[in-house]
């Protein structure tokens, strides 16, 4: 038995590590809770150490009378005093912080849409919206702003390396502000079970130096390079993609979908689950609903052959 | 264990003698202190979500805390003059481990007071910690 809870701890532990690691500390407002987790992780140990060593003590010592008075002083501070004043103080800390990451303060705006199960996603710039979806790119050292809001039920935004969570609610608009300070791809995902492809719902976050930032921006805000002729566009028309799907720059201009204007420039397809590659893309146009089931996009698998390679290559030059 | 039994408060006249309303005396003053609180909670909530509602998503709540905080202030007060009704009229004793099985009149009086005093303390703390989420959340 013992053995066997010996061998389970390391494959436990290997879930602390990695990009959805909440205790990665890579963003100012996850070092901040983090903080007060070990705070009240060694408090609450402390604390718990001396009340069985008092509780162990008092069973070992013979009973005195003569104590009874500061027994009941005892008592009186350090279980109903102490107590007190402590959990004031930790509610005042929880406070400030969750203050903190709710103000409607940040150097970039960033809105950010649930949907079942995706998410869209609007970069706020001088020059007008960008639109985006599924893969959030921040500048390190950076407040974003996040406004957050849900098109269909609730969602919750979560990027546990940098902070959060906060939940998206149909109808109104909450806000997170995070300020990433280690770069690299951390993990995004939807935190409050929203229905049946909830678990594939993720998404990149990817910080990235203020320069890699902007160039990426800019590009990101460019309309796609589509030649008039490409018959890859061609077949992404007649098959009707374009009434759900914008690629800004061409006649297609649908708003259900995930805008793929720059699809290719993300390194994950079908939000945050599979590898950018053309043999998922692929996979994705004809055997959607095993790729990810439920959702509304719907399969195509009688796109085969040149047609589907053509699509395909077309969708994968969309960087 | 049993500890100032034989203490007579001050204003108390007689064994049993404690009133039989709030401010003449009964069991009432055990609900009234959480009620005071629950109250405070209640209004709270209301001049918050009201405010919110009127003003928008992200105005400021510096109005709305001082009108909490003034709540949280009568309210305290309100349970302070409970306090001491418990005190002189029940002759409630604020005292830990105090164990009273008097079996008269004068000692459930005792007993309604000291469960009372306890519960105004615990209600003053619940009010304070109301009135913190007021203090410290600068807007809606």
């Amino acid at each position: 038995m013992r053995r066997g809870i010996l061998l389970i701890i390391p494959a436990l532990l290997a879930g602390c590590d990695g990009r959805h690691n909440w205790l990665a500390s890579a963003g100012a407002e996850a070092q901040r809770v983090e903080e007060l987790f070990w705070v009240l992780l060694l408090g609450a140990a402390v604390i718990w150490s001396l009340v069985i060593g008092a509780a162990v003590y008092a069973h070992r010592r013979q009973v005195d009378p003569s104590l009874e008075t500061q027994a009941r002083r005892f008592i009186l501070w350090g279980g109903a005093v102490f107590p007190t004043v402590v959990v004031g103080a930790l509610l005042v800390w929880g406070l400030v912080i969750l203050r903190d990451i709710t103000s409607d303060e940040g150097d970039l705006t960033v809105r950010v849409d649930g949907e079942r199960w995706w998410w869209r996603v609007i970069y706020e710039t001088p020059e007008g919206d960008v639109v985006t979806a599924n893969e959030i790119r921040l500048p390190v050292d950076r407040t974003a702003l996040f406004r957050l809001t849900a098109d269909d039920v609730i969602h919750s935004f979560w990027v546990p390396a940098l902070g959060g969570k906060m939940d998206m609610i149909p109808g109104r608009e909450t806000t997170l502000a995070l300020t990433p300070i280690q770069t690299g791809n951390w993990g995004g995902l939807c935190a409050e079970y929203c229905g049946g492809a909830h678990a594939l719902m993720r998404f990149d976050a990817i910080v990235m130096e203020q320069d890699a930032f902007d160039t990426w921006l800019a590009a990101e805000a460019e309309a796609a390079q589509v030649a008039g002729d490409d018959r890859g566009f061609e077949i992404f028309q007649e098959e009707g993609c374009g009434a759900c799907h914008t690629i800004r720059g061409t006649d297609a201009q649908g708003p259900v979908g995930p805008d793929l204007t720059h699809l290719a420039a993300r390194e994950k397809l079908g939000a945050g689950i599979y590898d950018m590659t053309p043999e998922t893309m692929a996979r994705w146009i004809t055997d959607t609903h095993e790729m990810k089931p439920d959702i509304d996009m719907p399969p195509y698998p009688d796109l085969q052959g040149d047609r589907l390679d053509r699509l395909v290559a077309f969708l994968m030059s969309l960087d | 264990m049993r500890h100032g039994s034989d203490k007579q408060p001050r204003h108390f006249s007689a064994p049993g003698d404690a009133p039989r309303v709030i401010d003449q005396g009964s069991v009432w003053i055990l609900v009234a202190a959480p009620s005071i609180w629950a109250a405070h909670f209640l209004l709270s909530y209301w001049v918050a979500a009201i405010w919110c509602a009127k003003t928008g998503p992200m105005a400021s709540l510096f109005e709305p805390r001082w009108i909490i905080v003034a709540l949280g202030l009568i309210c305290t007060a309100l349970i302070a003059w409970l306090g001491v009704i418990a005190v002189r009229r029940y002759g409630g004793v604020f005292v830990i481990f105090e164990e009273i099985t008097d079996s008269s009149e004068r000692g459930r009086d005792r007993f309604i007071g000291h469960v009372a005093l306890l519960l105004c303390v615990l209600s003053v703390v619940a009010i304070g910690f109301t009135v913190i989420p007021g203090l410290v959340f600068a807007t809606c």
